[in-house]
């Protein structure tokens, strides 16, 4: 069975830096390049209603990454996500709102390793 | 062109079952599909990640498909059917990418074996691999169509034996390409939130 590829690195991510709009930042491919996974926050369009319901769902996720030592980052804007992770017990990590590709690749490169990598049944991946 | 719902893991490979994960996070192939013909993406939820969990098991539907389970994967369902009405009330082209071969995201063929269960451990090489869908999105395309949605359906075939990404992102492509489905007209105003 080939090696579980998993970098232990999740980035919460704006809509605009998965979407972008033409000039913009292409924070997905700047992500999928560096090894990192991605949690979409919720496009600014939707209401508000959606919005709550959608940053909770992304909180319980995060909190299960969290019990088993995840790396997070915030991309872009979070909205609400900061109630929304507070209500599981987390804080919001460390930010950036990029203004081009390589402002956003150098943050990811200088993170620290997630506590997972070091301790997981899982071998660490190559990101 | 319109918009992409796609599995969580797709973008995410860390919320994978454990020796899972094909890449470190993002699955390429699929969002350069995505991508190059115009389509927005949107990302859905890992069922089972917030179920069952990052240390779960692998395991088929049967050993999924509990009163529990259902009840978590509808209550998913109805929040993404609320998102996709709003994008199908503007207008928008849907289309669910799923994974094959999950017995929560497969679109065409999931994982299948009524006897399994008990300790974990059985031969290598069962084929569990059967025609059919996965419990969530059996029950996301149930909700939208009880609100007249009838979504394109594609899927990522990493976990298939015959998996060839040529013929994964032609399928996809076909997929993105074809009609609307029957059904699939402008959801009515008054179920766009």
């Amino acid at each position: 069975m080939k090696p579980d590829e998993r970098s232990f690195r999740v980035a919460f991510v704006a809509d605009r830096y998965v979407n972008p709009p033409p000039g913009g930042v292409d924070g997905l491919a700047v992500l999928a390049q560096a090894g990192w996974g991605v949690m979409q926050l919720p496009a600014p369009d939707y209401p508000a209603e959606i919005t709550t319901r959608v940053l909770a769902e992304v909180a319980e996720h995060a909190e299960e990454f969290s019990r088993h030592g995840y790396g997070f980052v915030l991309v872009g804007d979070g909205g609400g996500l900061a109630g929304a992770l507070a209500a599981v017990g987390l804080a919001v990590p460390d930010q950036i709102t990029p203004a081009d590709a390589a402002e956003l690749r150098s943050f990811l490169d200088s993170r620290p390793a997630p506590p997972a990598s070091s301790w997981s049944w899982l071998a660490p991946g190559p990101g | 062109m319109g918009v992409a719902f796609v599995a969580h893991c797709l973008l995410n490979q860390n919320s994978k079952v454990g020796d899972g994960a094909h890449c470190a996070g993002v699955y390429s192939p699929v969002v350069d599909v995505l991508r190059d013909k115009g389509w927005r993406i949107e990302q859905m939820p890992c069922p089972e990640l917030t179920f069952t969990g990052l240390n779960r098991f692998w395991a088929v539907r049967e050993q999924l498909d509990t009163a529990a389970y259902r009840r978590h994967c509808r209550r998913l369902a109805a929040a993404m059917a609320d998102m996709i009405a709003v994008r199908a009330g503007q207008g928008e082209d849907i289309v669910l990418v799923g994974v094959e071969g999950s017995p929560s995201m497969g679109v065409h063929i999931t994982s299948s074996d009524p006897a399994r269960g008990g300790h974990p451990e059985w031969p290598e090489g069962t084929g569990e691999h059967v025609s059919g869908e996965g419990i969530f999105v059996e029950e996301l395309r149930l909700e939208l169509a009880r609100r007249g949605i009838t979504p394109k359906l594609g899927g990522e075939t990493h976990a298939l034996a015959d998996h060839d990404e040529g013929t994964q992102r032609a399928r996809l492509e076909a997929t993105l390409e074809a009609p609307r489905p029957q059904g699939s007209a402008q959801a009515p105003a008054w179920q766009a939130p």
